[in-house]
């Protein structure tokens, strides 16, 4: 199988058939879930299908050391070459690998303006250039509403789209499609594109709560 | 011998280099006795500090290995080690920490907290070794302790806290007022041995009660009574020094001292700090592995009459054979025992227990629980524990850094090989960050250590202590070949040009794989015969071992023959095997080869300020970096960078960064070489063979 097929396998299809263009430079999306549900991997699948289509991906990574999110781009993309019979994951490997950029953060140590200055810190030297930002960790129950404002102008400024998970709690539960939960309801705003995952048996389901409407199961 | 632990002191001298540590111990030595006359580093009589003792350290001015010695003041007894400053020696001060209860962190006062003082920081608090900070050269012009002070409270998270403020600075520095005697101390005489007590200038009374202040309030949150006595203005010295200590100790606190060493001012208060502040043997507790009770940790007590714990934390081949650096924590070492080394089981009789003085010993006969000393002809490695017979314990072992760094050497004669291999046997043996093996593909004898520096050093050693000459280059890296493409081979071997002809015919194809070499016969209908299909692997084999490109071995190769012919006559092993050769290059020319080169894992760790920079640097060195890793003031740089592109990255690095960064690497795989970079190798490899014919 090649990249190309494999791009086609992405979760988010089961959203948006064209999945690389629901967000556009400067917008936000949200992935819901509660702890455990499957955020991170969501989240890995995403980056994986941004860089099989070349694009550079900076994945920010709060609360985690670098070597922990490798391993898990090494284990999910090792398990779609299983569950696929890839026999070419090395090249491909060697062919994502300079696309992708992790940074980690003290969660306590995180700001919009250290951002800057590490994202300054890439560009301006010509060492990477990101096409899609992924935000891992932030708190969204101390994350007030200049911080994601200061948060937007940069991926603005920079071009970007920026995919962040939101850990949700029980109480959160959506009973309508329409719903926000709380942790992020005074947040809304922000989002383009908002996606909650919730396990039913074995199976996720991935429900777009904001943008455009669709329920599918993984 | 003094016998009673609580007036031992088992102290470390560590910094930044050229803080002036060598010169403080050589102070210290003065005032306690140890020698009579102080020579300086680099200093004009010729003679050398002497803790310095190596011939090299006296030419360069640095502390190369840390000699260990001792000295008596005021009653105690203080076993120093005077560790080295430079990074590349970081070994010498992860083995003295291991060992010692106590820390002295010299900082210099111009300079401030530098790269390796945040280095061996580090390492203290990974060993959970209590410090006092001593703030030195504050003669100099641009001194200013406060800065420093308040440098070791942003930068390396310490609750420092001023226990003397300076009587004039720079050319002015004359004495410093002590905060818990509220007396001004001036040091007279040719060597500041005379200390003169007197009331505190009026001009610094004010700032003085205020620093006083500071300290009480700081050393009141570990002494209630200190609080009580703070509350009824009825603070003593004892309680105030109790109070301090007990902070010290919890590593919650940091007593800072100033002064300057080389004008002979501030050292003998600071000697009087370490026996009031830094911890006796029985304060530590440490721990060692229970071998024969599922390795259950066992605390050990400072006690004469137990079971023996030791450990040996320094190896040095002297003049008299090998000398062992042994630290005791339980029981008593003496001359004549047996006693068991619990890594190899090997049983050794103590002969002879010396007390170590730079190079000068002093023959003992016992080590007891809490010393530290050294003994001779005892054969182990750096790291072995050592205990008495009926019990086997195992002291947690030492973090030992991974070498990052390799250099060829080459002897210039047969007689220089000798030397060569015996100094490299003994350097091996006493710093187990320093490595040496044969690369059996360059035929090179590689050195790899900590950094330039401490491989330089080496090979000055060998030239020095062994007379071995030598000469160094750039390490050759290893690198591979391997194809791209599938591609097919028709080869015909025939020579019937006299005696006896060779003929064989191979066909087939090769393609690129995951693993070194395959081998695969689809040859039906004996189009070659079987007994010859050995022939025919082995002559594909042979020619893995050099590609064409460069001459390195040639990997991921799959080999499939699936036609041939053979020759009822002419056919033999040796033809198959040329045929096969031959076949293999036809094929490797067609299947596009490319070179591969190792690529390093690369971790920088710099402080934040300095990420930029760093990532910049890697990035010149076609390093891909994977990420960075922020942890407040300190931030880490994985990257994966091309071997052949480190060499020279230390020295890169310390002056990019002002010495605050350092970095680790380890091999992380091959990868294929750029076609500009690979074009600029061919046309080299090219070069130098035509040179060699």
């Amino acid at each position: 199988m090649s990249e190309n097929n494999l791009i086609l396998k992405n979760p988010l299809k089961f959203v948006k058939e064209d999945a690389g263009h629901l967000l556009g430079d400067g917008q936000f999306g949200a992935i819901l879930a509660r702890a455990g549900e499957g955020k991170t991997s969501f989240l890995m699948h995403l980056a994986l299908d941004n860089l099989l289509r070349g694009k550079n991906v900076l994945h920010i990574c709060l609360g985690q050391p670098i070597k922990k999110v490798c391993l898990w781009y090494e284990e999910v993309l090792l398990r779609i070459s299983d569950q696929y019979e890839l026999n070419n994951t090395n090249v491909m490997w060697e062919m994502i690998l300079p696309h992708r950029f992790i940074m980690t953060f003290n969660i306590d140590d995180f700001s919009e303006k250290r951002l800057e200055e590490r994202l300054n810190d890439l560009t301006e030297q010509g060492i990477f250039f990101p096409q899609v930002v992924l935000l891992d960790g932030l708190p969204f129950d101390k994350t007030d509403q200049t911080s994601l404002s200061k948060l937007k102008a940069l991926a603005k400024e920079h071009g970007f789209p920026a995919w962040f998970t939101v850990m949700t709690h029980r109480e959160n539960n959506i009973e309508q499609p329409d719903d926000i939960p709380s942790t992020i309801s005074h947040m809304s705003d922000f989002f383009e594109v908002i996606v909650q995952l919730k396990p039913t048996g074995r199976e996720i389901n991935v429900q777009l709560v904001k943008g455009q409407k669709a329920d599918r199961v993984l | 011998m003094n016998r009673d632990p609580a007036k031992v002191r088992n102290i470390g001298i560590s910094a930044h280099i050229d803080a002036g540590k060598t010169t403080l111990t050589e102070r210290i030595l003065f005032y306690t006795q140890r020698i009579h006359a102080i020579h300086d580093v680099k200093g004009k009589d010729g003679v050398g500090a002497t803790m310095d003792f190596m011939e090299l350290e006296k030419e360069r001015g640095i502390t190369i290995t840390s000699a260990a010695t001792y000295c008596e003041w005021k009653g105690y007894e203080i076993n120093i080690i005077d560790t080295p400053g430079h990074v590349d020696f970081t070994i010498e001060v992860e083995r003295a920490l291991r060992v010692l209860d106590g820390g002295v962190l010299v900082l210099c006062s111009v300079g401030g907290v530098q790269s390796q003082s945040i280095t061996v920081d580090r390492q203290m608090s990974r060993y959970k070794v209590p410090c006092i900070a001593f703030i030195n050269k504050c003669d100099r012009g641009g001194a200013n302790p406060f800065r420093v002070i308040e440098q070791l409270r942003e930068k390396l998270d310490h609750n420092a806290i001023a226990m003397q403020i300076p009587i004039g600075l720079e050319s002015d520095f004359q004495g410093v007022v002590d905060l818990v005697s509220m007396k001004a101390l001036y040091f007279d005489g040719p060597s500041g041995e005379q200390i003169r007590m007197e009331e505190i200038p009026q001009g610094l009374r004010t700032e003085a009660e205020a620093h006083r202040e500071s300290l009480v309030d700081a050393a009141s949150m570990f002494s209630d009574e200190l609080m009580e006595a703070a509350l009824d203005e009825k603070v003593t010295a004892d309680i105030l020094i109790d109070a301090i200590r007990n902070g010290t100790l919890v590593r919650g606190l940091t007593p800072v001292f100033i002064g300057s060493a080389y004008k002979n001012k501030g050292v003998q208060p600071l000697l009087d700090a370490v026996t009031h502040y830094l911890p006796q043997p029985m304060d530590i507790e440490n721990f060692a592995l229970d071998m024969d009770n599922e390795e259950v940790e066992k605390k050990l007590e400072t006690d004469f009459s137990k079971p023996l714990v030791a450990l040996a934390f320094k190896l040095e081949e002297g003049r008299y054979g090998q000398l062992t650096y042994i630290r005791v924590y339980q029981g008593t070492l003496s001359k004549g025992d047996t006693i068991v080394n619990s890594r190899t089981g090997q049983k050794v009789r103590i002969g002879r227990v010396v007390h170590m003085h730079a190079d000068q010993m002093e023959e003992i006969g016992s080590i007891p629980a809490g010393y530290i000393g050294a003994l001779f002809g005892v054969d182990c490695a750096s790291g072995d524990t050592f205990t008495s017979p009926e019990i086997k314990y195992s002291m947690t072992s030492m973090h030992i850094p991974e070498p990052v760094i390799s250099l060829a050497i080459v002897p210039m004669d047969n007689k220089a090989q000798v030397k060569i291999s015996k100094a490299l046997s003994r350097f091996t043996k006493e710093d187990p960050t320093f490595r040496a093996y044969v690369n059996h593909e360059t035929g090179d004898t590689i050195i790899s250590g900590m950094g330039e520096l401490h491989l330089e050093i080496y090979v000055e050693r060998m030239r020095r202590e062994y007379d071995a000459d030598v000469t160094t280059g750039m390490p050759q890296v290893a690198y591979r070949e391997t194809i791209t493409r599938q591609a097919e081979f028709n080869y015909t071997h025939k020579k019937q040009t006299g005696g006896a002809g060779q003929f064989g015919r191979v066909a087939g194809y090769l393609e690129p794989v995951k693993d070194e070499f395959v081998f695969e016969n689809r040859i039906v209908g004996g189009a070659i015969p079987a007994e010859f299909i050995s022939s025919c692997e082995k002559g594909f084999k042979k020619s893995m071992e050099k590609g064409q490109l460069l001459g390195f071995p040639i990997t991921g190769v799959k080999i499939v023959i699936n036609d041939g012919q053979s020759h009822p006559v002419d056919s033999s092993d040796m033809a198959f095997q040329a045929a096969s050769r031959r076949a293999f290059w036809e094929g490797y020319r067609k299947a596009k080869p490319v070179i591969l080169e190792p690529i390093m894992k690369v971790e920088v760790e710099t402080p934040t300020e300095f990420q930029g920079a760093v990532m910049g640097s890697l990035n010149q060195r076609r390093g891909m970096i994977l990420g960075t890793q922020d942890e407040g003031n300190i931030s880490v740089i994985e990257a994966e960078v091309p071997l052949a592109e480190m060499f020279g990255y230390s020295t890169t690095l310390r002056s990019g960064t002002q010495g605050k960064a350092q970095f680790t690497m380890e091999f992380s795989t091959y990868r294929r070489v750029p076609k500009s970079v690979a074009d600029e190798l061919i046309k080299k490899a090219a070069e130098e063979k035509k040179k060699a014919t």
